[in-house]
């Protein structure tokens, strides 16, 4: 008898099923192929700009992702280095093989994980709940939740050139029977596309024609637990498609699916393929084309750029077009996939399907992509159907405190036409959201969920300590007179204290600490305590005070609005309200007058007669929002 | 979601007794509620002639006119059915079309439906009001300007603009990897910059479009028995206010309305300015001084055949127009106005006076803004962006720039529609090859 079924064993899957167990629930993980637990389906790189973050949350509220990176990372890098630490999002190459292994490894160590090898054809429910899962051979396994990651699996189709196949991933068969499980549950599936470059052996190569791309000289790990990082690092290269690639890419269209009317789904706006690129914007004369290691010692090479689901004779000849390329050898062609996924509006903010108890879906089946979106959402999945087990109260992070609460609030408020990813701009008080301030945003929700372990918890105390009392010693005030100024070497007409030095242009902290060393040696020490992102985190968090406090108090004044509780059973038929108004907010039904605001089309006008409306009523969200 | 729109009927022509009264329904099943009622489709656009009746009784002849969505007023299927002009009748009509399955439009709901699809902004909306209520040409034609976008398209121009910055600044933030240098921090500076002298622009053409939508105030101020009261009577055409020989006549502000260079201006006669010790008089005197402070235009008249007295306060309006009176028993000062009511002279030339000012002081052109609301959500835009470009020229990051950039669109949202976060994203994809 299990607690939990969770399908698939994706990224999404992988952070369900560890949390549910690491709460004590137990946990059936039931996929397809075990081997194929934690592997990654496109680039094997992890984090990124927005999606960087994402690991960080997931690392503080106690999940793998970013340990696992960590063990697997063979180039970090982080991003926007230059744009502040709001924005900033670190990156890494993984060894595709290594990756999926720790994965797996993770897994194997938690006791309370039955991993289990077959495929879920369909669902057990009354309509009203879910109670199990039939397998293959008919097969009944039983549990009061069930938690769906099927990823691009359902209904899948892959095609490359005029050749389809059935099947989630290269060599991987589809869910064919399960959609219509969800279908009977009376929700409503849509179909979207995405793509994979073409992958070339590396001994085909010649990188001396190749632009190199290195890492960072000092890599920061992802990871709270990890001190040093396993793996050596390695270098990655930059080439560029030319004309001729392009003239060989529109001279083929006809034969690309995308164009010969062959896929309908809608694919990534910020993901062409080669084809789409070259026909948006034939002006431009080259695209970058990355290529990445698929791992330490792996034998192919990943051509980030050009996604394509052209014929393979194209894709040869478009690859040998590359500088350095001439003579490649194409080991695994690109390809595009379709498959169905479910609109996420009909979620409720747990990821729980509305009007079925016990059923969760995360990944990208809620209609989004990438390793880090899909993992974020199975992690916050498994802590609510953990809570759900427990007889808890949900756990719904705010719009301020967590990207992964932005992407959520946005399936499940707005849904999506299009594969949904990340972005930094997608969140409004992004500010707050920087990688520095990530553990005492969400560790202290994990903790009290009982789901950080000890090592975890110890470190992030410390962190949050060391940070702090940094913070504390930039309050000294340093006064203007001659021995100081001599010192500290600024141009100084007031006393001032240490923060406020900070906000000046060209405050450089290395310098200033050497400085302090013997007239403020507690400060220098604080911050000599410190690494070198901690730092960073904290001398921005000073600088930024004025706009992070602003923030801080508009989420504020909106945490009024979220707690604004809308019961479930609300009936819409309000004086006032248009059918309009009344048939937006019933679709959605939100859980409070935040998220009622929020969706697309419902107006001021309708929010003040349905605020007025709860005043009445005088429901508050109070505790199950957590803060 | 399938479930359908509300079909909404309303009268669209006062209720009254006239040769036509106007009933309109909109919403899915408009055409099938005039097809139930007159066994008459008629074309989309082409006025049909209709018997309208219900259960075997009738009701009206009419003309019906059937527009197709997303054709019509509010962007739904719409019909408009020209009755005749008896409000039993309309009443009528109105109770057979419930009946049929619409309901009772709630005030303002066809107007509300044309916002939310997109037929008008906001903007638009609040000037079919002030349309609606105009009292003059001029302000009928500020208004029609505004509804047919003039100011919108204004507003929309900064909204471009500030798309144009956001966009690429987001773009630098969540696609630096691009290859792309989307925008340079100097570039960034100079359209912010063009951004807050058009939002300027804009600001300043609030006092006449307020002066144009509202109308002006003017004041007649001068010393007791100088001709005010008399001066009022005759603007108006009517003997409004007492007069008589006894200085102090005029104690209370008397006001009157009336049309000067196409916009309505009310005239407001007060106390003879003078100290008298009288506690009534003081009072008046002193509601004079009120008025003449928030007055448009100030008439200060002095007594031709009295001159110029210690007692005159023209040094503290030196704004006001100065105005001789009685010239009938005195002249007035080389070169300056003079008038006398008594023989009818000088009065033309007053009322030209006037009415160049009006035309050349306050009177808008569409495309001005028109209300408090309008000139609200310009100020606040305009102190977003200042504070952003202090942002940018402190060196500060972007994300903080882009802040103030975000609190600008929502304030200049107020009029137009705020950015969204798909507006920036369609700007990015459609501009800039993105995707590795
Ligand atoms: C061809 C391709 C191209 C991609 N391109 C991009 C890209 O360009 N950019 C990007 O960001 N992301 C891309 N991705 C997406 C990225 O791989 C996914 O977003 C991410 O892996 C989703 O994680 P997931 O956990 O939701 O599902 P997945 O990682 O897809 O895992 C799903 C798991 O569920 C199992 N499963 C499915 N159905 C059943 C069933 N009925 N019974 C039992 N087990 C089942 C599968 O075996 C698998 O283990 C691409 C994916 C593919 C396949
Ligand atoms: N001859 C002559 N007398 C005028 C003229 N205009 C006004 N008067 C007279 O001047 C006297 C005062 O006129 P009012 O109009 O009452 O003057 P006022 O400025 O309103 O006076 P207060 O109300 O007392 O401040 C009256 O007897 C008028 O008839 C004019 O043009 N010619
Ligand atoms: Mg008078």
């Amino acid at each position: 008898m299990f607690d939990v079924i969770v399908i698939g064993g994706g990224h999404a899957g992988a952070e369900a099923a560890r949390v549910c167990a690491r709460g004590g629930a137990r946990v059936a993980l039931l996929t397809m192929l075990r081997d194929a637990i934690g592997r990654m389906s496109c680039n094997p790189a992890i984090g990124g700009l927005a999606k960087g973050n994402l690991v960080k949350e997931i690392d503080a509220l106690g999940g793998l992702m970013g340990e696992v990176t960590d063990r697997a990372g063979i180039q970090f890098k982080v991003l926007n280095r230059s744009k502040g630490p709001a924005v900033q999002g670190p990156r890494a190459q993984c060894d595709r093989d290594l990756y999926a292994s720790a994965v797996q490894q993770i897994l194997a160590d938690e006791p309370n994980i039955t991993i289990i090898e077959d495929s879920a054809t369909s669902l057990v429910h009354d309509g009203k709940s879910v109670s199990g899962v039939i397998l293959k051979d008919g097969t009944r396994l039983d549990a009061p939740v069930v938690i769906v990651t099927t990823g691009t699996f359902l209904r899948a189709l892959m095609h490359s050139g005029e050749v389809k196949t059935v099947g989630g991933r290269f060599g991987e068969p589809a869910a064919e029977t399960l959609s219509d499980s969800l279908r009977d549950l009376g929700l409503k599936l849509g179909r979207l596309k995405t793509g994979t470059p073409p992958r070339v052996d590396r001994t085909t190569v010649d990188f001396s024609k190749l632009e190199e791309a290195p890492g960072d000289a000092k890599p920061r790990p992802f990871s709270i637990v990890t001190d040093a990082l396993p793996l050596p690092q390695v270098l990655c290269h930059l080439t560029y498609t030319s004309a001729v690639a392009h003239e060989l890419i529109r001279a083929n269209l006809n034969r690309a699916p995308m164009y010969s009317g062959q896929i309908h789904a809608t694919g990534p706006r910020y993901c062409p393929s080669i084809e789409d690129k070259v026909v948006r914007f034939a002006e431009k004369e080259r695209h970058q084309v990355f290529v990445e290691p698929e791992g330490l010692t792996h034998p192919w090479l990943y051509l980030n750029g050009i996604s394509t689901s052209l014929p393979p004779d194209v894709q040869d000849a478009v690859v040998r077009s590359l500088p350095g390329f001439e003579n490649a050898v194409i080991a695994r062609y690109g390809y595009a996939v379709e498959y169905d996924f479910v609109n996420p509006e009909q979620l409720d903010p747990t990821l729980q399907v509305r009007g079925v108890d016990g059923l969760f879906l995360a990944g990208q089946i809620n209609g989004t992509s990438g390793y880090e979106e899909a993992a974020a959402q199975g992690l916050l999945a498994g802590i609510n159907a953990l809570q759900k087990i427990r007889g808890s109260d949900p756990v719904i992070l705010r719009r301020d405190q967590a990207y992964a609460a932005v992407m959520i609030d946005d399936l499940v408020t707005q849904g999506t036409e299009e594969p949904y990813r990340m972005f930094t701009s997608r969140a409004e008080h992004r500010l707050l959201l920087g990688c520095d301030s990530v553990y005492e945003r969400l560790s202290p929700v994990a903790e009290r969920l009982g789901i950080l372990d000890d090592e975890r918890k110890q470190r992030v105390e410390q962190r949050i300590a060391r940070m702090q009392r940094a913070r504390d010693a930039a309050e000294t005030s340093v006064t203007p007179d001659r021995e100081t100024l001599a010192w500290l070497n600024v141009a100084l007409n007031e006393k001032s204290s240490i923060a406020r030095l900070m906000q000046r242009a060209g405050f450089d902290l290395a310098q200033f600490t050497d400085a302090c060393e013997n007239v403020l040696p507690e400060v220098a020490e604080a911050f000599r305590a410190l690494s070198e992102e901690e730092s960073d985190g904290v001398v921005s968090q000073l600088r930024y005070a004025g706009y992070i406090d602003r923030q801080q108090r508009e989420a504020a004044r909106q945490a009024d609005e979220e707690g604004m509780q809308i019961p479930a059973d609300m009936s819409y038929g309000l004086p006032g309200l248009s059918r309009e108004m009344v048939e937006k907010l019933s679709f959605v039904r939100p859980v409070s007058l935040g998220q009622a605001s929020r969706i697309p089309g419902v107006t001021p006008a309708a929010i003040s007669i349905v605020r007025m409306h709860l005043r009445r009523g005088g429901n508050r969200l109070g505790d199950a929002l957590s803060s | 979601m399938a479930s359908e729109l509300d079909t909404i009927v309303a009268p669209a022509t006062p209720l009254g007794r006239g040769a036509l009264a106007i009933v309109r329904i909109d919403g899915p099943r408009s055409a099938d509620i005039l097809e139930k009622l007159s066994a008459v489709s008629p074309d989309a656009r082409l006025a049909t002639l209709a018997q309208l009746s219900l259960d075997g009784e009738p009701l009206d002849e009419c003309i019906a006119i059937r527009y197709a969505a997303p054709h019509s007023f509010t962007g739904n299927d719409l019909v408009e059915l020209t009755l005749h002009g008896s409000p039993l009748l309309v009443e009528r009509v109105i109770a057979a079309i419930v009946e049929c399955g619409a309901r009772l439009a709630e005030p303002g709901e066809f107007t509300e439906r044309a916002v939310l699809n997109g037929k008008l902004d906001l903007v638009q909306a609040e000037s079919i009001a002030d349309l609606i209520n105009s009292r003059t040409a001029l302000q009928a034609r500020l208004s029609l300007g505004n509804l047919q976008g003039v100011l919108s398209r204004r507003a929309a121009a900064v909204r471009e603009s500030l798309l144009h910055v956001i966009s690429r600044l987001e773009a630098a933030l969540d696609f630096s990897e691009e290859g792309y240098e989307f925008i340079t921090r100097d570039d960034a500076r100079r359209e912010i910059e063009h951004a807050i002298a058009d939002v300027e622009a804009l600001a300043e053409t609030y006092r006449r479009g307020r002066a144009t939508t509202s109308g002006l105030t003017a004041v007649i101020l001068g010393r007791p028995n100088a001709g005010k009261s008399t001066l009022l009577n005759r603007l108006v055409g009517s003997d409004r206010a007492i007069v008589t020989p006894i200085p102090g006549t005029t104690r209370d502000i008397v006001r009157e309305t009336i049309e000067i260079g196409g916009l309505p201006v009310t005239i407001a006669d007060t106390a003879g300015l003078r100290t008298s010790g009288d506690v009534v008089e003081e009072i008046g005197v002193a509601r004079a001084r009120e008025a003449a402070a928030s007055a448009d235009i100030i008439l200060y008249l002095v007594d031709a055949s009295a001159g110029l007295t210690v007692e005159d306060e023209l040094a503290s309006y030196p704004d006001a127009i100065v105005i001789y009176t009685k010239t009938d028993l005195a002249l007035a000062p080389q070169g300056a106005l003079g008038i006398s009511v008594k023989a009818e002279n000088g009065i033309d030339e007053l009322l030209n006076r006037l009415d160049a000012i009006v035309r050349d002081e306050f009177a808008a052109a569409a495309g001005s803004l028109v209300n408090e609301r309008q000139r609200q959500a310009v100020l606040g835009g305009k102190e977003a962006l200042a504070t952003a470009l202090v942002a940018l020229d402190a060196g500060l990051d972007e994300p903080v720039i882009l802040v103030d950039l975000y609190r600008a669109s929502t304030s200049l949202g107020l009029l137009t529609g705020a950015i969204t976060q798909e507006h920036v994203f369609a700007e990015i994809f459609s501009k800039f090859c993105i995707g590795k």
